[in-house]
């Protein structure tokens, strides 16, 4: 024991005390602070004002009047604002709650000053080819930016016998900003609508009136208490830990995987197995890169945490599912690790353990395939069914716990002691691997070779 | 008192090949033993079964007076033929690591690093790092690694392979103070200059089976007291009356010396007296022996052609093996 204990701290302290693993995963979450912290002040520099010339031929004669004034610097500002607070209506309470009108504000910064154009109005009989000739021609610097635009003649009342509207056609010179287009949307939008609706002989804020219908929000009614059910939060949060879940194999298994080629090509493992023996070196190293592993997950956590109260929104999570995030953590861990394990020592080289790996690296990816429908049906057959076939037990067991709602605790404990049987099987089978490839060097084998290996030892 | 080491008909397969065939020996404590043999005999094979490293198809083993190297691992030093080191890690950590793995604490172990590196040529070492040292450096390190724990039983597979005549002299030096120590030494080595050197006791392995046990004192009387080398004090001196000495079975003339083959039941003490007497000497002296000799001639009884026996001393013939006189 004390010698798996020995290896187990060698093996935790060459990951930890190097300086790519501090980079890597310590810095990681500072780095995003960070840019979470710069951003805003990077969106301070104002983008420079987009100005130009539209230049609009309109067939209907009902449109220009309406898109000249819906294009001004003072309408196309004032659009912006109402999307603006649309938007924020939407959001969580708590980003709301966080942004304020800085969040307003900020928006207008990202999207720069709003243009100002010119918007100049072209024969209905005028000639494409020559207008378009005006798109290419050298431009004066007061108006650098163009766009000639063509509007359907069935633009505002549709064909007779057709319900079908036309829109418009649009001409950009080359280098075009994208804005400039959307912007010129928007303002034909509004007044094509208007158009419209008054050649309906209709009231354009009536028909506003009929056509919304805002979602409403529902409420959990919990045993003690009732809360604003959290949509969003909810639909993220088996995710989450799915991917926290994920995550934190992958670190140890990936280093484990690494670090047992390198100790075979190194040639330091015959050294080592002088001391210790082949199960007392898996042990120590499974365990080691477990330690490094919860470290990690453990600062992945606390970041979380400190995120989630930053929102006031720490209410909304169980701790309990910590607790079993932990839990799965250590079952799946071991499953996976032994298996990473036993490939390392079996291939020479980085290179052959990856025709071995796509198994292990399927059944890892296997989450992101049905967090969602186990999490949007978290007591379906399908999800009951695969959080008790292994190894992805750990996983789907995680995304329902973290769903809405959660399963009966007999089928978690089951989950439990499923993993459990399949860690002692994966170590059992690691073992002999380990015990037989540690010290061969050839041909790189296949999954046949270690089962062959796995009888024998 | 019990051996250091006893091995009774081991027998160990590769899927078809049979790696040891029938292995059976013992050490006594205290010994300085020597495995020799070509490439690919089964010295290595033999060695990883001694250290539980790799389990005999059938056979009984006992080291230590434990039944496996697994129960007295602390006791014992190994440095296989196969060597590495952490690359990345300093050269006094990986030192306290492998002697705290064979049980020493980790003060005791950092206590016992600065003097054993001193003592191997590598002074001031302690901090760099492994992948910063020469291969020779590296090979000393994990001799240091070996015998920090001061092991009862040291074995050493191929301990002088790559090393230059420096580094091989140096080792050797602290072989032989392990030795005095107290240490039960099992070292293998295809170039069997370096063995018939230093050790007390050979074994011979050809083909994963054991063709010679024996001391090197025993192996002296049974194999060479029949030639001496011989150099005339003066160089164009008449070299007849060395013919005449009764004895002689034949004369070779090389270049300012003799090589004198004594009959069979010849006393080579006498002979040298009167050889000697017969012509004046710069020197005479019994030829060394040679295990290479030896081993060529005990496996060249057997079935192999002449044409194996020189592929076989080709094989043995290492950096600094000279030429023979059988």
């Amino acid at each position: 024991m004390r010698r798996v204990w020995l290896v187990a701290s060698r093996e935790f302290l060459a990951a930890v005390a190097n300086r790519g693993f501090v980079i890597g995963l310590l810095l990681m979450p500072a780095i995003f602070a960070g840019i979470v912290a710069l951003m805003p002040r990077l969106m301070e520099s104002p983008g420079e004002q987009i100005r130009g010339e539209v230049r609009v031929i309109d067939p209907t004669g009902q449109i220009f009047d309406g898109l000249r004034s819906a294009l001004t610097t003072e309408a196309i500002t004032r659009r912006r604002q109402e999307s603006t607070r649309r938007v924020l209506e939407n959001a969580p309470e708590a980003v709301r709650a966080v942004a304020g009108d800085s969040a307003g504000t900020a928006m207008d910064r990202a999207l720069g000053t709003a243009p100002a154009l010119t918007v100049v109005e072209r024969p209905a009989d005028a000639d494409l080819q020559h207008e378009k000739s005006w798109l290419t021609e050298a431009r004066p610097a007061d108006a650098p930016r163009r766009l000639l635009v063509v509007v359907h003649p069935n633009a505002v009342v549709p064909k007779d016998g057709s319900t079908q509207y036309g829109t418009y056609d649009i001409y950009v010179p080359e280098n075009t900003d994208e804005r400039l287009e959307t912007t010129f949307y928007d303002g034909f939008r509004e007044t094509a609508l208007s158009a419209r609706v008054l050649a309906q002989k209709m009231d354009r804020a009536q028909v506003e009136a009929v056509m919304r219908i805002p979602r409403a929000t529902s409420t959990t009614v919990a045993l003690n208490a009732e809360r604003q059910t959290n949509v969003r939060f909810n639909r993220t949060l088996p995710f989450v830990f799915a991917g926290l879940l994920v995550f934190g194999i992958m670190i140890g298994g990936q280093t484990l995987l690494t670090q047992t080629i390198e100790e075979k090509s190194s040639r330091v493992i015959e050294v080592l197995l002088s001391a210790v023996s082949p199960l007392e070196l898996m042990a120590g190293k499974i365990l080691g890169q477990m330690a490094v592993s919860l470290l990690v997950l453990a600062l992945y956590i606390l970041l979380g945490l400190v995120l989630l109260s930053s929102f006031a929104m720490l209410g909304l999570l169980d701790p309990l599912l910590i607790v079993y995030l932990i839990v799965f953590f250590l079952v799946g861990y071991l499953v996976f690790a032994s298996v990473f394990a036993a490939v390392g020592a079996a291939v020479n080289e980085m290179r052959e353990a990856q025709s071995l790996m796509t198994p292990i690296m399927l059944a890892l990816m296997a989450p992101w395939l049905f967090a969602a429908p186990i999490g949007r049906d978290p007591n379906a057959a399908f999800s009951v069914a695969m959080s008790l076939i292994p190894p992805v037990n750990t996983f789907a067991m995680m995304v329902r716990l973290a769903s809405t709602t959660p399963p009966p605790f007999w089928q978690v404990a089951l989950s439990v002691a499923i993993g459990l049987v399949s860690a002692v099987a994966a170590m059992w089978f690691a073992a002999k691997v380990f015990k037989v490839g540690l010290l061969l060097h050839g041909k790189p084998p296949t999954l046949g070779t270690l089962i062959k290996w796995a009888r024998i030892a | 008192m019990d051996s250091a080491l006893m091995l009774r008909d081991v027998r160990k397969s590769f899927g078809s090949t049979q790696a040891v065939d029938g292995m059976t020996l013992t050490v006594p404590r205290g010994k300085l033993y020597g495995v020799i043999g070509p490439n690919g005999a089964g010295k290595t094979t033999c060695i990883r079964m001694i250290m539980s490293i790799l389990f005999p198809d059938s056979g009984e083993l006992s080291v230590l007076g434990r039944r496996s190297a697994l129960e007295a691992k602390d006791r014992i030093g190994y440095l296989p033929e196969e060597r590495g080191v952490y690359r990345k890690m300093k050269v006094g950590a990986f030192l306290i690591y492998m002697a705290q793995l064979k049980g020493l604490s980790a003060e005791d172990a950092a206590a016992r690093v600065p003097a054993q590196l001193e003592n191997m040529a590598l002074p001031g070492t302690e901090n760099k790092r492994c992948e910063d040292l020469s291969k020779g450096m590296l090979q000393r390190v994990q001799f240091i690694a070996a015998i920090m724990h001061q092991p009862d039983l040291l074995i050493l597979d191929e301990p002088f392979s790559g090393q230059d005549p420096v580094s091989v002299r140096l080792l050797r030096e602290r072989i032989e103070q392990e030795h005095r120590r107290g240490a039960t030494v099992l070292l293998s080595t295809h170039v069997m200059a370096n063995a018939e050197e230093m050790c007390q006791h050979v074994v011979m392995i050809h083909q994963g089976r054991k063709v010679l046990d024996e001391s090197m004192s025993g192996l002296r009387r049974q194999f060479d007291a029949r030639t001496i080398h011989f150099e005339p004090l003066d160089p164009d001196a008449d070299p007849s009356p060395l013919r005449a000495v009764p004895g002689v079975e034949r004369l070779d003339r090389h270049e300012g010396s003799f090589t004198v083959t004594l009959s069979d039941g010849i006393d080579p003490a006498g002979a040298i007296g009167r050889l000697a007497v017969a012509v004046a000497p710069a020197r005479v002296e019994l030829a060394r022996l040679r295990l290479e000799d030896v081993f060529i001639r005990i496996v060249a009884e057997g079935a192999a052609s002449s044409a194996a026996a020189r592929a076989l001393r080709a094989d043995l013939q290492a950096p600094g093996a000279q030429g023979s006189f059988i």
